[in-house]
């Protein structure tokens, strides 16, 4: 399969106009498709750099109405296929269909919402259905098969598969137990797109059999964050292209 | 609602987590769940409750609180007196056991006021096992002491410096590290809070407390009118209620942080203010938001109240209205320090004193024969140097500048 990339940002970092830059960089750069994540005053599942570019973007003033606003003006200039990762409480808090509608009006084409796993979902999985998204299950190698089936049960399009335990950050080694775990949930038929520690080429080309596509995120942070005096535009498609 | 595992309180608890910390919650319900049926459990749990803990802790008469009030008898629960200085054993010793039936060697822990903390460390020490406590960088500064005696016991404070340094981020950061360490780390988690089982979970191993209670209320044939405790997430409170929740009387009073006003950042009252429903730290419950969703500051003098969600079955029982809610500002709760210690000889946590404040407003406005309790859940030593550099500044700090030149002695 040819080497896809699901390509990871925070909105609003390190500011409105320049998270619009990113954009447009990972996507010249050649990404398949963009997660853009709507920042949470508490992300548990992130490790430091996502932290640190969440905390940035809320005191760049994010909000999510904001947010849909920056994914429309990325949309007018391109129709990559959207997805927008965030938090449970953000969705919850504004209400899941209102949330949902305004995805669909700003031409998101699915959530990834770590901590509303099926079951806990506050009705997300079934009202996306309805609304024509696609919700991303997210999934993790420790994962017991029967639980696997209840996620596969709901049927998704594309499921979000961890690569290891921990949270975003730390480099994974792609080794025999991913690709056993990739093989196992690609029987199930969807499309994986992997992620978690995914930074260089070499890694993405030793999933690219396995996987729909990797999703690489702290990298793209990392190369901002260490290059700040920098054109953000001209660091990230340099990154971007290393990748493919 | 006598059942053990409830999962869901009303419309609040669950357990919104990501899938990666599914699988060890599970585990630690049925682990958990299994633990309560075992005889063996339970008698090693009463062992150490009653010999390294100090159970069962007093239920004092306040003769001379309750002659200041005028009004009601005052009875004073003093879960202080616990080793360790607070209610926060009675977990404590119930999770370490259960984790090392789990066969887990590790230990990690939140902690605001740092007593979480200490208990967990001393109990790591006693058990043998090893142990991380996660806290907020202002409340490293604020309740130094604690710091120091659990690296004594030998555990390893981390420093948490994202966020508002507080235990919102000291949670935030022990679910980080168990997300990678589940296999042999056990998250001791301190409050009622947090995706089940912890709720139903901390509640059983603080019913200790409300247990002991009922028990003296029968003996000493006690007309209660009220109980009173202090809520951070809501263990003392959850545990020292649980014989009463069921029944019509006595009345059960939760009080929360008041801080210094009414406005967003300036306390921590929940319930009394203005909660609104979120799902944070993997539970749904009333949070302290803004208005966009993200997590809202907090201000409480009492490091231990300073979180701005409740536990999912505190909430739904003030939905229910079968708890009542009130708050108690920082001046109120330091006036109350000073009054117990004065005319009882006792010094409340100022987490406790918020309790401890609002037991003599409501006993001034009952009669002799009724009878209130408030409970103590932990005492004031930590607060050391919040109480002498409020009540005593200028003395403390030319101690303090002394101690620092080395001519303290
Ligand atoms: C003495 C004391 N009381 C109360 C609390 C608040 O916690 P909870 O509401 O879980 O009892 C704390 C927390 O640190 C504490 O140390």
């Amino acid at each position: 399969m040819p080497d896809r990339i699901m390509a990871h940002m925070v909105a609003f970092y390190p500011d409105r106009e320049s998270s619009i830059e990113v954009a447009r960089a990972l996507i010249d750069g050649g990404c398949n498709y963009l997660e853009v994540q709507f920042p949470f005053s508490d992300p548990t599942a992130d490790g430091a750099y996502i932290q640190k570019a969440c905390m940035r973007a809320l005191e760049k003033g994010f909000k999510v109405h904001l947010g849909f606003s920056l994914i429309s003006r990325i949309r007018k200039c391109s129709s990559i296929p959207i997805f927008i990762m965030g938090y449970a409480n953000t969705v919850f808090f504004h209400g899941v269909e209102i949330f949902l509608k305004k995805c669909v009006f700003s031409k998101v084409q699915g959530l990834i919402i770590p901590d509303l796993p099926p079951g806990y979902d506050e009705g997300i999985f079934a009202l996306g259905k309805k609304a024509g998204l696609k919700i991303i299950p997210v999934i993790a190698p420790s994962i017991k098969d029967d639980r696997l089936d209840e996620v596969m049960s709901r049927d998704p399009e594309y499921v979000y598969a961890v690569l290891r335990k921990g949270i975003t950050g730390a480099y994974t080694e792609i080794g025999e137990d991913n690709i056993s775990f990739l093989k196992k949930v690609g029987a199930y038929g969807v499309k994986i797109l992997a992620g978690f520690g995914i930074s260089e080429k070499k890694q993405v080309r030793s999933l690219s059999p396995h996987v729909h596509a990797s999703v690489v995120g702290t990298a793209f942070i990392k190369e901002i964050m260490n290059n700040h005096r920098l054109n953000p535009y001209k660091v990230i498609t340099g990154k971007m292209r290393g990748l493919l | 609602m006598e059942r053990l595992y409830n999962d869901f309180f009303g419309c609040f608890g669950g357990k919104y987590v990501a899938e990666i910390l599914r699988t060890p919650l599970d585990e630690l319900k049925h682990e958990w769940l299994e633990a309560m049926k075992s005889k063996d459990f339970k008698g090693e749990l009463d062992i150490l409750l009653t010999e390294f803990a100090g159970r069962p802790t007093p239920l004092m008469y306040a003769e001379n609180a309750t002659k200041a009030a005028g009004g009601a008898k005052i009875y004073i629960k003093l879960e202080g007196l616990a080793n360790t200085g607070a209610h926060k054993i009675n977990n404590v010793l119930g999770q370490a056991l259960l984790a090392k039936r789990m066969g887990k060697s590790r230990i990690i822990a939140e902690t605001g006021a740092g007593q979480h903390g200490f208990a967990t460390a001393a109990v790591c020490a006693k058990l043998g096992l090893e142990c991380r406590v996660y806290m907020g960088e202002i409340d490293i500064k604020r309740q130094r002491p604690n710091v120091f005696w659990m690296e004594l016991f030998g555990a390893e404070v981390e420093p948490v410096r994202g966020g508002a340094g507080t235990l919102k981020d000291a949670v935030n950061e022990a679910l980080r590290d168990w997300s990678s360490s589940f296999e042999t780390t056990h998250y001791l988690l301190g409050s009622a809070l947090g995706p089940s089982p912890y709720p139903d979970m901390v509640r059983e191993f603080q019913s200790v407390v409300g247990r002991e209670v009922e028990c003296e209320i029968k003996r000493r044939d006690l007309k209660v009118e009220a109980l009173i405790a202090c809520v951070g997430g809501g263990s003392n409170a959850i545990g020292f209620f649980y014989p009463f929740l069921n029944k019509k009387a006595p009345r059960l009073i939760g009080v929360e942080a008041g801080g210094t006003g009414n406005d967003p950042g300036e306390h921590a009252s929940r319930m009394s203010g203005e909660g609104r429903p979120g799902i944070v730290h993997g539970y749904k419950s009333l949070f302290l938001l803004d208005d966009d969703g993200q997590v809202g500051s907090t201000h409480s003098i009492s490091a231990g109240l300073d979180y701005p969600g409740i536990g999912p079955q505190l909430a739904y029982l003030g939905q229910t209205k079968r708890i009542e809610f009130t708050k108690i500002s920082d001046s109120e709760a330091l006036d109350a320090v000073q009054l117990f210690s004065k005319k009882e000889g006792i010094i409340f946590a100022l987490e406790s004193a918020h309790a401890g404040a609002e037991a003599i407003k409501f006993a001034e406005s009952l009669s002799p024969e009724k009878s209130i309790i408030v409970n103590m859940s932990g005492r004031g030593d930590k607060d050391l140097f919040i109480l002498a550099g409020i009540l005593d500044k200028n003395r403390w700090y030319s101690f303090l500048e002394e101690e620092v030149k080395g001519n303290a002695g």
